[in-house]
């Protein structure tokens, strides 16, 4: 099942939802489409706050580092955060402030703990996946983190995971990824709450 | 392009929001392109302070290029091939509406100071009415910059069956404290003037040209950027030959008074006032228990909000106060930043940006 499968699954009908880094707003359009939610997104690029507009998706142009704030006190019903996460400057706080501005968040992020990309960085290179397709001097990505890692921040700040799928390169569960997922899982995706 | 332009006689009584009414008024109105048979292409533009119906068409020998004309024309945003754009000016305005220089059936007088205060959406209401001459039911897009802007955002709240999309450019749901300041002292500067005679001028065969003179210099130099402003005139010194007047050192200096003397022949001190009180009046917050978000329950219509950069008349903060109150209702909305490089007046010019952004929107 691809990641916009599992989202769409765990979004609730009629939900109001937030997606932070919407991109070209596919998946809110695929939400509006199918659960007939109210969504927003938030971009900074340009040319994807294009391709939203032209497809009926609305959108915010804002830097999601500064302007989860924005939205303090607007009770959504789902944050999402898909594959956005590492490229932030303060990826706890972005976490918490998504849990303030809704009630439950959605979070997708690759997983660095990939045996491809332990591979990689054992040889002495930075990996470059599927899910990390950048070299290092192009990638907005700035806090890579392990799913190990991932979850150890939530626990550690009282988030509760109600739901987490763990896929591999394929953006399918296997039971491999779901045996040792912080090495055979190239992503994680979490359904996350507070408390 | 078909460009037609026309005045529209509206017999009915007008009752405006100060309380007052007008017995009957008078749009000057220009039209561009063509309405289809469902009349469902028709797209009105509202203009700002000192803009007109003139919104659209080259420059002639006798008329300046409408106001808007790198945004509306054959394959442009607001394409004219596809869509029948109407443009009127204001009432209270000074371009043939009725208006303060109009005469006062009642009395046979020319109104001056006269003239009722009207109010954004006082002007919405004869559009309304404008719509209805031309049998539209609904328009495809209302759209504006400045005060053009919150007209298109009252359209939204007033008639919210009746826009289908709206478009509010370089505009604020509310003036700021410093923004009727600086209409203070341009209206005061208008007062003060020895011809103003208490705003019955004309009556007085005479016109406060130097406060309305003023008035626009100041003005210009809150539509334009510092930045913008360093780049196009920087410290550099007019040529003697070309100065307006001999006082002049520098090139802003003769610009803001070439803008100024030029505005002063052409447009009403009246007029100004009004316009001027009327943005900083507008404030739909204010009978929604100042909250934005209460005034914008009813709204139906989808939004897009552009601020620009440069701009510090009205930031792009502004626009965003405006959609984070349109998402706490659940509306479609959307908010762009721009990167116009010329201030508040950003909002008139072609931009590749801007251009997709219009266009997306409205094929959206």
């Amino acid at each position: 099942m691809p990641i916009t499968e599992i989202i769409k699954n765990w979004v609730p009908n009629k939900s109001r939802v937030i997606d932070l880094g919407c991109g070209d707003g596919a998946l809110l359009c695929d939400l509006k489409n199918t659960k007939n939610i109210i969504g927003y997104g938030v971009e900074i690029d340009p040319d994807q706050i294009e391709v939203c507009i032209e497809n009926g998706v609305s959108v915010i142009e804002q830097d999601i580092d500064q302007g989860i704030n924005d939205f303090k006190s607007f009770n959504f019903d789902v944050a999402i955060m898909a594959s956005s996460i590492q490229c932030l400057k303060k990826p706890d706080k972005a976490l918490s402030r998504m849990l303030n501005i809704s009630d439950q968040c959605i979070v997708t992020l690759p997983n660095f703990g990939h045996w491809r990309c332990r591979l990689d960085v054992f040889f002495g290179r930075m990996p470059v996946t599927q899910s990390l397709p950048m070299s290092w001097y192009e990638t907005d990505n700035s806090h890579l983190c392990t799913i190990k890692d991932f979850e150890t921040l939530c626990s550690d700040r009282g988030f509760v995971l109600k739901k987490k799928k763990y896929l591999n390169k394929n953006y399918k569960e296997s039971w491999l990824s779901s045996l040792k997922p912080n090495l055979f899982a190239s992503e994680g995706v979490y359904l996350i709450a507070k408390d | 392009m078909k460009i037609a332009t026309q005045k529209i006689e509206f017999k009915n009584r007008l009752d405006l929001e100060c309380g007052q009414s007008l017995p009957g008024f008078e749009l000057m109105v220009e039209t561009y392109g063509e309405l289809n048979e469902a009349k469902t292409n028709a797209i009105l533009v509202c203009h700002a302070f000192s803009g007109n119906h003139h919104a659209a068409g080259e420059a002639t020998e006798d008329k300046a290029a409408g106001w808007w004309d790198q945004i509306i024309g054959p394959d442009k945003a607001i394409d004219t091939n596809k869509y029948f754009v109407v443009s009127s000016n204001n009432i209270g305005g000074c371009s043939g509406s009725s208006g303060p220089t109009s005469v006062n059936p009642s009395s046979g007088e020319i109104y001056g100071a006269d003239f009722p205060v009207v109010s954004v959406t006082d002007w919405v209401k004869s559009q309304k009415l404008l719509m209805e001459y031309f049998e539209i039911d609904c328009w495809e897009l209302v759209v504006g910059g400045s005060l053009g802007g919150m007209q298109a955002l009252q359209w939204a709240i007033s008639y919210p069956d009746n826009v289908r999309k709206a478009g509010i450019f370089a505009a604020a749901a509310q003036a700021s404290t410093q923004n009727i300041a600086m209409n203070e002292v341009a209206r005061e500067s208008i007062r003060k003037d020895e011809n103003f005679h208490d705003g019955f001028y004309l009556k007085n065969g005479t016109k406060p040209k130097k406060g309305l003179k003023t008035a626009r210099m100041l003005g210009h130099i809150t539509y334009l950027s510092e930045e913008h402003m360093d780049l196009r005139f920087g410290r550099k010194f007019q040529d003697i030959d070309t100065r307006v007047a001999n006082d002049v050192d520098f090139q802003i200096e003769n610009y803001l008074q070439y803008k100024g003397e030029k505005f002063s022949d052409a447009f009403d001190a009246n007029t100004y006032i009004l316009m001027t009180k009327a943005m900083d009046n507008y404030d739909p917050a204010h009978i929604a228990e100042g909250k934005l978000e209460n005034a914008l329950k009813r709204v139906k219509s989808k939004l897009l909000i552009v601020g620009f950069n440069t701009d510090w008349l009205f930031p792009p903060k502004k626009g965003k106060d405006i959609q984070l109150a349109a998402m706490r209702c659940g509306i479609e909305s959307s908010f762009v930043v721009l990167d116009g490089e010329n201030g508040h007046d950003s909002f008139l010019f072609f931009t590749d940006r801007y251009f997709n952004l219009i266009r997306s929107f409205l094929e959206s």
